[in-house]
């Protein structure tokens, strides 16, 4: 199978458009959120009220009105980040374009708030009055669509959704498409938007942090988590076939070294389940399968968001697979990021570079009964390998290895 | 013949707008029937339309029942749909749920509404009580491929590609290339949908849906008549299919998808992007169309899809296009959005087992700008049946195609 380098990165989450704000973010260890629009009473008088929102006018030096106008909020992420993902690839405009370009998206939610506002057209005007511009916007894919317009991209197109887990798997699709000569390049990643009926939903599961000394906080593998914090954006990774990106001289910023998914049949479609066994020796032989010692990886970038049952289930897995063998560091980045919005994507990339993240702040004391130690903010220098990790309720399970292609 | 390591079809399941099971979809496929009638699960007075082809005596609604764990589990209409073709899939191919042969199973999905039916109700109820919040947990497409996955044990990867009407035939391009790798032995591959109001207000918004039952090309067609149900296959490597003790039902030979980037909505005029996901399942090489004997077309009876389509096959097959017969299943069951890969490709394993294609019921002249041989009025007996392309196109321009070919006994 051909080797598939990592060339590009775009992404846009609740600190800004791009890596900077992001790892400036991480930095500081604390999240940026907003206040979720409770006006149209979806909200019960408990439920968490905060999420990672992107700020206001983000996108618009990216996106011209006149392109934004026809696209839901996800849509219009999804084109910003591949987009900046293209320039970060050394690409010139029009160049991705092909029928070997293809698009590999996740997404847990798909874009709620059109799916929501086209409901009450039904409810409140009637059937007659449903607009198909909302219509064609509410279909999962459409943001995979729209990137392919934007792009001319008439490769394979896939759309995955598999809850927590869709950014990560939509990515090892992506590295697929490539790794069997479906494809030589590929804008792959996650997208997620924060409406007020999906935060509602959330927080009426519990799902969501809640409020502890006055601010919601995601307490990743913490004694006293709540939940995690919502969050909206979108990351787009540029995959290329290694011998092409090195031919026409691509920045190479990561080798996916290793594709591992799994199932948890334990869980049920909402809830994470508690089989972390089976994961773990799932996870630990696909590694073997594909040459990767487990001595040979320098950190994890765990998908740990602080969800009650998720983080046990994540840690014990971790656990689980390396066995006898000391753990590398941990990092948690959706402390930060929080979930959805592939913001952790991103800093999984970062994090090949080295780290001087201070996630420690948000932490609390460490659940004993997962016995794991998250990373606790000492700055670490480039790693050879980093293993990224993604568990989803509903029992998907999806691992990354990227490794140094220098 | 198939060589050890080619892909084979081992198991099919189905739940049709007919009812349950492979058996008694064939025969009212034979038969020229129609399941596109009156749609009685919601009002439909509210709507420009008010017929769909609905899948009988499962009502709507969270049923509550008891999972392997021994707790109780909610599932949707539509996970319903899911659990039952695939029982029926693990039956043909001899796969007990919760066996080993399980455990190292992956399962590839595709669904574009999941549970919306039980999950619209909590918008569409005046006055939204918070405990109803229950109801969204099914919406989520990957639902049924979840319920599913606990339901038979899958231990290995589990993926549900929500790529609208393509979703289910690119769960064959992500089980292939996962098979083909060696990542999983064994897939179960399929896709499940159910009617709801969203969708059926959305496809009416653009004067999509034919007030009759769908006329896949003919002259006068006006759009596609929505359907729901479930397909599901059980895919292997002839190898493993053999050591099992299994006898293959078809050969899986290719997969292809591709995008039009094109419209939104509207597919490519000349066909360009499904033509390429054809060529590509086909393995993109030269005459390789040569060997196909009949196509299970997308065929939804809208205006501009079937003329793009008929585009597409017209430049795939050449000459050969008045010869090789074509096939509409849509005609009879409706369209299943994103479970109709899937069944679809039930359907092209049947004709090639049986060497006989169903016809497109409905009447009226056929569309003179597809010059395509359309099967009509009884069964089609093929003379020559060795390998067929099911195809499916979908919103975003998103294309897929699977080359499907007759098992005759394994190659020395």
């Amino acid at each position: 199978m051909r080797p598939v380098v990592v060339t590009g990165l775009g992404t846009l989450s609740s600190p800004g458009a791009g890596e900077e704000c992001l790892a400036a973010a991480l930095r500081n260890g604390v999240p940026i959120t907003g206040e979720v629009d409770r006006s149209e009473g979806l909200h019960g008088p408990h439920f968490a009220r905060t999420a990672c929102l992107l700020p206001r006018d983000v996108m618009d030096p990216w996106l011209s009105t006149r392109q934004a106008r026809r696209m839901s909020p996800a849509s219009r992420m999804a084109v910003v980040a591949a987009a900046m993902a293209v320039k970060d690839a050394g690409m010139e405009e029009g160049s991705f374009a092909g029928d070997e370009a293809a698009v590999a998206l996740g997404t847990a939610f798909g874009s709620t708030s059109f799916t929501y506002k086209l409901l009450k057209q039904i409810r409140d005007e009637g059937a007659l009055a449903v607009s198909p511009f909302l219509f064609m916007e509410t279909v999962a894919n459409a943001h995979a669509g729209q990137v392919a317009l934007a792009h001319s991209a008439t490769g394979a197109n896939f759309t995955i959704s598999q809850r927590e887990a869709s950014g990560l798997l939509a990515l090892c699709r992506g590295a697929d498409l490539v790794r069997h000569g479906r494809s030589s390049r590929v804008l792959a990643g996650a997208v997620d938007e924060v409406s007020p009926i999906q935060h509602a939903a959330l927080a009426a599961y519990r799902a969501l942090a809640r409020d502890a000394m006055g601010v919601e906080r995601a307490q990743v593998f913490g004694a006293n988590r709540s939940g995690f914090l919502v969050a909206e954006g979108a990351t787009i990774w540029m995959l290329e076939d290694e011998q092409a990106a090195r031919g026409r001289g691509a920045p190479l910023r990561a080798r996916i070294a290793a594709i591992v998914r799994a199932n948890d049949c334990t869980a049920e479609a909402t809830d994470w389940g508690v089989g972390h066994q089976h994961l773990g020796s799932q996870l630990r032989a696909g590694l073997a399968r594909q040459g990767i010692d487990l001595d040979s990886i320098d950190r994890v970038v765990s998908g740990a968001s602080g969800a009650l049952r998720g983080d046990r289930l994540e840690g014990l897995t971790l656990i689980s697979a390396f066995g006898a063998k000391a753990l590398p560091p941990i990092l948690c980045p959706k402390a930060v990021t929080g979930e959805y919005g592939g913001g952790f994507l991103a800093a999984a990339l970062m994090a090949l570079d080295g780290v001087d993240w201070r996630l420690a702040r948000t932490l609390g004391e460490v659940d004993p009964n997962i016995d794991l130690r998250p990373h606790g903010g000492e700055s670490m220098g480039p790693a050879q390998r980093v293993l990224v990790t993604s568990l989803a309720t509903g029992g998907a399970g999806c691992w990354l290895v990227l490794e140094r292609s220098d | 013949m198939a060589t050890l390591t080619q892909l084979v079809i081992t198991g099919l399941g189905v739940v049709s707008p007919f009812g349950a099971g492979v058996e008694v979809l064939w025969e009212a496929l034979l038969a020229g029937e129609t399941a596109i009638r009156t749609l009685s699960l919601f009002d439909t007075g509210v709507h420009r339309t008010s017929i769909a082809a609905q899948v009988p005596g499962v009502r709507a609604g969270l049923i509550r029942r008891s999972s392997k764990g021994g707790h109780l589990d909610r599932v949707t209409r539509t996970d319903q749909f899911a659990l039952t073709a695939a029982r029926e899939a693990m039956g043909t191919a001899k796969l007990l749920p919760g066996s080993s042969e399980m455990a190292r199973a992956g399962l590839f999905f595709g669904s574009s509404t999941g549970g919306m039916l039980e999950a619209e109700s909590i918008v569409m109820a005046a006055g939204l009580g918070h405990g109803k919040y229950s109801h969204v947990g099914g919406q989520a497409e990957c639902a049924p491929a979840n319920a599913l996955a606990r339901e038979v044990g899958i231990g290995g990867p589990a993926e549900t590609i929500a790529s609208a009407c393509s979703a289910s035939t690119m769960a064959f391009e992500a089980a292939f290339m996962s098979l083909t790798s060696g990542e999983v032995s064994l897939a179960l591959v399929g896709g499940s949908d159910g009617l709801c109001e969203l969708t059926y207000a959305g496809f009416n918004s653009l004067r999509a849906v034919d007030s009759c039952p769908a006329r896949p090309f003919r002259q006068d067609r006006e759009g596609l008549s929505i359907g729901e149900g479930s397909g599901v296959l059980v895919i292997e490597s002839l190898e493993h299919a053999l050591d099992r003790g299994v006898e293959p039902l078809a050969v899986l030979a290719g997969t292809g998808t591709s995008c039009d980037a094109h419209h939104m909505t509207a597919p490519h005029p000349e066909g360009r992007g499904a033509w390429r996901a054809m060529t590509q399942a086909l393995g993109a090489q030269v005459g390789a169309s040569s060997t196909v004997d009949f196509v299970n077309t997308h065929g939804t009876g809208t205006p501009h899809n079937d003329l793009s389509e008929g585009r597409a096959l017209k430049r795939l097959l050449g000459d050969r296009l008045a010869q090789v017969p074509v096939t509409a299943t849509k005609g009879s069951v409706g369209h299943l959005l994103g479970a109709c890969g899937a069944l679809e490709a039930v359907v092209t394993v049947l004709c090639l087992q049986h060497r006989r294609l169903p016809p497109v019921p409905g009447a009226g002249p056929l569309d003179p700008e597809v010059e395509i041989d359309l099967c009509l009025g009884q069964p089609r007996e093929l003379t020559s049946c060795r390998s067929a392309l099911s195809v499916n196109l979908a919103f975003g321009g998103a294309n897929a195609a699977i080359h499907l070919g007759r098992y005759e006994g394994k190659s020395e």
